[in-house]
């Protein structure tokens, strides 16, 4: 099976340096489970991406771009020579705008199904067995026929740790991409310095004192403060009690009606 | 020029009070009477009394420069928009134009991601633009959440097909062309803002933290540097990043959209041949992922009927500090702020009298249940449904329930 995948220069969140972003060395394990991968970069600098070929890569293909080019279509006409039975990326590529569309943009102009937020994947024949994540631990699993576009949850199994011959073996190619426009209009912005925002606390009233914002944020008003306190009741009323409680709130599943099954 | 001379005798004689008849009492004086020159003496108190505002729980005092005129005490009340007009509907009969959101409403619900979405949509609304909400299948509680119109568009919720799932969605779009479309930055909602966006052709501003008529805010390249640009066609909301609908609540009043369903269908074979639901196990999930968390604290000590009671509700196990120390319950289900901080829907505490270093670890979970003999207890006044009883004698009573129900069931079939 021939992987490719996408890579992107990611800058480490604290000291914003280049470095390969968690989410793409979980892609390349993935790949590393299920065939011989290739990884596909554009941009104008392959050296944070050559972190890919110690992470378990043999060889990147480097795509040179200006400085904020849109590399969707010189991804796509390099995918359309190569036709990979699988396409990995991370659920957005870092460095860049960060919007995410980028492999959603290649599977419209390659015309393959994308499966999000794969956590897993198997090959069968001619089938890929793929997992999901719905979040919370729960999976999807999906039989999906090939070729597909797949984008990798940060639930997926770890990176595997970084080997210092492999990154030596390991080949950076520069390939020639074909000039082309780009295909989705781009937003006009204004940058400036990330401000951090407050981070919105739940419950906590509009106007309010500091007294109820503080009381909001440690949880000891709103709903839960109105709650129900029941004084030395028999053992079984308040198993009764909190069965109900349960159930109403939805977490545990109804007494199945007698003859259910 | 000189003033008239002062007589104190005369003017306290002229203030006294005829005291009853012949009685050889103490003098009497009246000292309230305004005397002729001078000014009047001020009342502080009567004064700060008259700046309180009528109505409210807590008293409101209106400190502005201008002292309200002496005699009348403020009556009007101020607006409060909670409380007072909560039962009043408010319908916009003809909307300037329309904002959509597309909430991911799992299960019929709104999430609470969705409904700081629904706020987002409310404030990129205005007073004249109105919110139409779009969903496949039913959902409820629209209306509260801030929705002036509602359109469901037909379609298989259970079917696990994105592709068509965004067709639907941009016909629907198309045939509405609202002026704003809000999506919430979760998988789903993320995944299917995208897919709209590559098949309507437009442009998405993803993750936006800041979300005003004036303009939306995202982060980029790693969070060091932040983008603004005007309101778009698409955007994705962040979660925690804007407030809820917080008016009154609004008619959500059904719409029917004339889409060309046909439109976008795929004449390729389906590419998915198979979608099974795994659902997460209990036992093994980690804990900061886990949707209902049971945890024994330091009132329990016997910890194999906890574990039964555990499987018996198809909870993941936690425990508190005091247990983890005393190796009766692994490390990695230690909750608290030196263990895991649950994102829980529901806590279920046995045993545990809530230290301020275990609530924090609770303070993210929707509800809890508590069970402990102390009343004065802090998780007993955290919690939703407190149960002041020793959860050693409430645990068995508990699993017998649940075997009766249980039973109740084999018994029959």
């Amino acid at each position: 099976m021939r992987i490719a995948v996408l890579l992107s220069a990611g800058r480490h969140p604290v000291s914003g340096t280049p470095v390969l972003p968690r989410l793409e060395a979980q892609a390349v394990r993935l790949a590393a489970g299920l065939g011989e991968a290739v990884g596909l970069h554009a941009g104008p600098d392959a050296a944070a991406v050559a972190d890919a070929l110690g992470q378990g890569l043999g060889r990147i293909e480097h795509l040179h771009l200006a400085e904020g080019a849109d590399p969707v279509p010189a991804l796509a006409a390099r995918l359309g020579t190569l036709a990979p039975d699988l396409v990995l990326a991370g659920r957005r590529g870092q460095g860049g705008p960060e919007s995410g569309m980028v492999p959603y943009a290649l599977a419209e102009a390659l015309n393959l199904p994308l499966i999000p937020d794969v956590v897993a994947g198997s090959a069968g024949e001619g089938t890929l067995r793929l997992d999901q994540s719905l979040g919370r631990g729960a999976l999807r699993r999906l039989v999906v026929r090939g070729p597909v576009v797949v984008t990798v949850h940060p639930d997926a199994p770890a990176p595997l740790a970084y080997a210092y011959g492999r990154a030596r073996r390991g080949t950076v190619e520069a390939v020639t991409p074909a000039p082309a426009a780009a295909s989705v209009p781009e937003i006009a912005v204004e940058e400036r310095p990330y401000r951090r925002r407050p981070k919105l606390v739940k419950g906590a009233p509009a106007g309010g004192s500091a007294a109820e914002r503080l009381k909001a944020a440690t949880g000891e008003s709103g709903a839960v403060a109105s709650g129900r306190v029941l004084v030395e009741p028999d053992p079984e009323d308040a198993a009764r009690e909190i069965l109900a409680y349960l159930r109403q709130i939805g977490v545990l599943a109804p007494p199945a009606a007698p003859g259910d099954r | 020029m000189s003033r008239p001379r002062r007589d104190p005798r005369a003017e306290r004689a002229s203030r006294q009070v005829a005291s009853a008849a012949g009685e050889a009492a103490r003098p009497r004086y009246d000292r309230t009477a305004r005397r002729g020159a001078g000014r009047p003496r001020r009342d502080p108190r009567a004064e700060h009394e008259r700046r309180r505002l009528a109505g409210g729980s807590r008293p409101r005092y209106d400190l502005g420069q201008v002292a309200p005129p002496e005699g009348v005490p403020s009556t009007e009340a101020r607006p409060r928009p909670a409380a007072e007009t909560a039962s009043k509907i408010l319908v916009l009969e003809a909307p300037a134009f329309l904002v959509a959101a597309v909430p991911d409403a799992a299960g019929g619900r709104l999430s609470a991601h969705d409904r700081q979405v629904l706020g987002a949509a409310r404030a990129l609304a205005g007073r004249e633009g109105g919110v139409a909400v779009l969903t496949l299948g039913p959902c409820e509680g629209c209306g509260g959440a801030g929705a002036d119109r509602l359109i469901q568009i037909e379609g298989q919720a259970e079917v696990y097909d994105p592709a068509g799932r965004a067709a639907r969605i941009a016909a629907a779009l198309a045939a509405l062309a609202p002026r704003h479309v809000l999506f919430p930055e979760s998988l789903d909602g993320g995944d299917l803002a995208r897919r709209v966006a590559v098949r309507m052709g437009a442009p998405l501003f993803g993750n936006a933290e800041v979300v005003a008529a004036g303009g939306l805010i995202r982060p980029a390249r790693g969070r060091r540097v932040e983008q603004r640009a005007a309101p778009g066609l698409l955007a994705t909301v962040a979660p925690d990043a804007v407030a809820d609908y917080a008016g009154p609540p609004r008619e959500a009043r059904p719409l029917a959209v004339e889409a060309d369903g046909m439109a976008g269908r795929d004449t390729r074979p389906a590419p998915i041949l198979a979608a099974t639901r795994v659902p997460a196990d209990p036992a093994t999930v980690p804990l900061a992922l886990a949707e209902f968390v049971t945890a024994a604290g330091n009132g329990l000590h016997d910890l194999d009927t906890f574990r039964q009671l555990v499987a018996a509700l198809r909870a993941t196990p936690g425990a508190s500090r005091v247990l983890c120390d005393a190796g009766l319950m692994p490390r990695h289900a230690q909750v608290g702020a030196s263990g895991t901080v649950l994102a829980a829907t529901c806590y279920f505490a046995l045993g545990i009298s809530g230290a301020p270093q275990h609530l924090q670890g609770v303070a993210g979970c929707e509800h809890v249940v508590a069970v402990n003999t102390d009343l004065h207890a802090a998780m007993i006044e955290r919690a939703g449904l407190a149960i002041v009883q020793d959860a050693q004698a409430v645990m068995p009573a508990l699993l017998r329930l649940l075997a009766q129900e249980a039973g109740g069931r084999g018994g029959v079939s």
